[in-house]
């Protein structure tokens, strides 16, 4: 990537200090709810520009004394966690069958997954809570987790198919000679090759999950606390005077995804060019 | 490896799963959903009646459906083309700069991170009248007249939640861009230039075309994602002020559970994926007009 100029010229100042403006631009706004979680309600409404004056946590303490925002924490991770676990259960074998053993029919079952990332949820979720009902998971967390492994499967199947492409079926033989099972071959074999790809998914698989608001608003029980986003949308409506309550709720969403980032940024790149590569 | 022209056993345990939960979930509900356009169900009584077309010759002469189908194709395009171009933009500059490239590329990334209601909120208390930081900073800087209720302003609104969609998609389709600038080969780039060619003529003979592959996917992947549009919607303006916010998102969702009204929903769901068929249907002309040139 090195493009061999070395010296210093001014048009890679200009470029340099506009880029660091546009940075600034983009970062604001996340800069700014940070910040304002920090500030009293008066603060925000004198002077939205201003800085915090103190490390002010009361936003904080009221969040969690005038809701049950704990529960929607306790929600929001175990749907995250417990939709990716089975997701990595079932979506790497799928396509592993798919790519490994083609014939006409995984052939057809490829397209047949593909053609389904075109549906949007919100042309069948009318039906799609009728049916929930119908098998009792209506109002539990099941759900979610059930249409959130649905909703994976599409481009799950995608990203992994181009990685194993990438994998020689060299190491599978072996290992089936050796007397591995296929079941074995994949689980001990092929799938720790495949880490970069599951990591990938699972970030940005995670990343939609934990920020959804329709499903769970939709499909948990109301009059009880949901998920953090769906808990934020309602503070919006209801405490619609006290903002410094709903941006503290804002900065326990963020934070999380923030966290992620800053630790796996390369799988987020992966994944996403790997998905857009396809189409 | 490949030995088999049909099924065996491992191949449908492997498959099966993922085929069964996206059997149940996503085809069957799809299926019926084109059951229920044709009814005007209600979404609780049990019994439900088939009412024909009835359905979808309301949505060809409701005004509300012009109108909501209007508000979906300006905040479409206009999130698209934008979007695009703030991505494109993005890339040139993560891919140029000399300084703090991973950097730079981070923090145009970080608004996607935000989740749509999030991302609403933030936005709409700097859009706010009194309070918010837009209107703060135009009276500090003495530009008083120039304030604004920026959500309440009919002739405003959807430009105003088309920036947010903006601001927090623009650095997806970056990573895609620079993905596809960083594939255009160095050598072509450095023979033309000793051939003569100026950085513009670069630029516009060799990495345009190079890149119109990942362009296309982008323009499509977010023209469907603007018509998908909904949670910025529901925090902002709940489709108001009036209808001059309503999509067909949002009018399919206040029809379905407001009104009660989820045959007429659903129909209007399906008009949704006719739309989005017939994109994708053009994305893949497109790329596949572009191979046999290449």
């Amino acid at each position: 990537m090195e493009r061999a100029k070395k010296r210093l010229r001014p048009s890679h100042v200009v470029l340099f200090v506009c880029t660091i403006l546009l940075a600034v631009l983009f970062i604001y706004p996340i800069f700014f709810a940070l910040m304002s979680a920090f500030k009293s309600n008066g603060d925000i409404l004198k002077d939205p520009v201003a800085l915090p004056s103190s490390l002010y946590l009361q936003n904080f303490k009221d969040l969690f004394e005038q809701s049950d925002f704990l529960t929607a924490i306790i929600h929001s991770v175990f749907l995250t966690v417990v939709s990716e676990l089975l997701i990595i259960c079932i979506v790497p074998l799928a396509a592993y069958a798919i790519e490994r053993r083609k014939s006409r029919l995984t052939g057809f079952i490829y397209t047949y997954f593909l053609a389904g990332m075109m549906i949007p949820f919100h042309l069948y979720m009318f039906p799609l809570f009728k049916e929930m009902k119908i098998f009792h998971i209506f109002g539990t967390m099941a759900g979610p987790i059930v249409c959130y492994i649905s909703g994976s499967i599409a481009f799950g199947t995608l990203l992994y198919g181009s990685f194993l492409k990438g994998i020689p079926l060299e190491i599978e033989e072996a290992a089936q000679i050796d007397g591995c099972t296929p079941f074995q071959t994949f689980w001990k074999v092929t799938f720790p090759l495949l880490g970069p790809c599951t990591a990938s998914m699972v970030i940005l698989n995670g990343l939609n999950i934990w920020n959804d608001y329709l499903m769970p608003y939709l499909a948990l029980p109301s009059g009880k606390a949901k998920t953090i986003t769906v808990e934020i949308a309602a503070f919006v409506g209801q405490y619609s005077a006290r903002w410094d309550i709903v941006f503290a709720g804002t900065v326990i969403s963020i934070v999380p995804a923030l966290a992620i980032f800053c630790m796996f940024q390369k799988y987020f790149v992966k994944g996403i060019t790997a998905g857009a590569a396809k189409g | 490896m490949k030995q088999k022209k049909g099924l065996d056993k491992v191949t449908i345990a492997f498959i099966a799963p993922a085929f069964i939960f996206f059997t149940l979930f996503i085809i069957v509900p799809t299926i019926s959903s084109v059951y229920y356009s044709f009814t005007s169900w209600d979404g609780i009584s049990p019994n439900v009646k088939f009412i024909g077309l009835a359905n979808y010759k309301e949505i060809f002469t409701s005004a509300r459906f012009g109108n909501a189908l209007k508000n979906t194709v300006i905040l479409t395009v206009f999130i698209s083309i934008c979007e695009n171009v703030m991505a494109l933009v993005l890339a040139l500059i993560v891919d140029n700069v000399r300084w703090g490239k991973n950097a730079f590329r981070s923090a145009f990334y970080l608004p996607v991170l935000v989740s749509g209601i999030v991302s609403g909120f933030i936005w709409k208390i700097m859009y706010n009248y009194n309070f918010g930081t837009f209107n703060t900073i135009l009276k500090n800087i003495g530009l008083e007249d120039a304030r604004q209720d920026w959500l309440g302003n009919t002739s405003l609104t959807l430009i105003m939640i088309g920036l947010v969609l903006i601001w927090k998609g623009a650095g997806y389709y970056m990573i895609i861009y620079l993905a596809s600038l960083q594939s255009v080969s160095t050598d072509l780039l450095e023979a033309a230039q000793i051939d003569g060619a100026t950085a513009i003529q670069r630029f516009r003979h060799i990495t345009i075309p190079m890149i119109s592959g990942a362009f296309t996917i982008n323009f499509t992947l977010s023209l469907i994602n603007g018509l998908k549009v909904f949670d910025q919607i529901n925090v902002m303006t709940d489709g108001g002020p009036g209808f001059t916010s309503e999509t067909l998102v949002y009018l399919l969702y206040k029809v379905g559970f407001n009104e009660g009204r989820q045959g007429f929903g659903t129909a209007v769901g399906i008009m949704l994926l006719f739309i989005i068929i017939i994109l994708n249907t053009l994305q893949q002309k497109f790329l596949r007009s572009r191979e046999v040139q290449m």
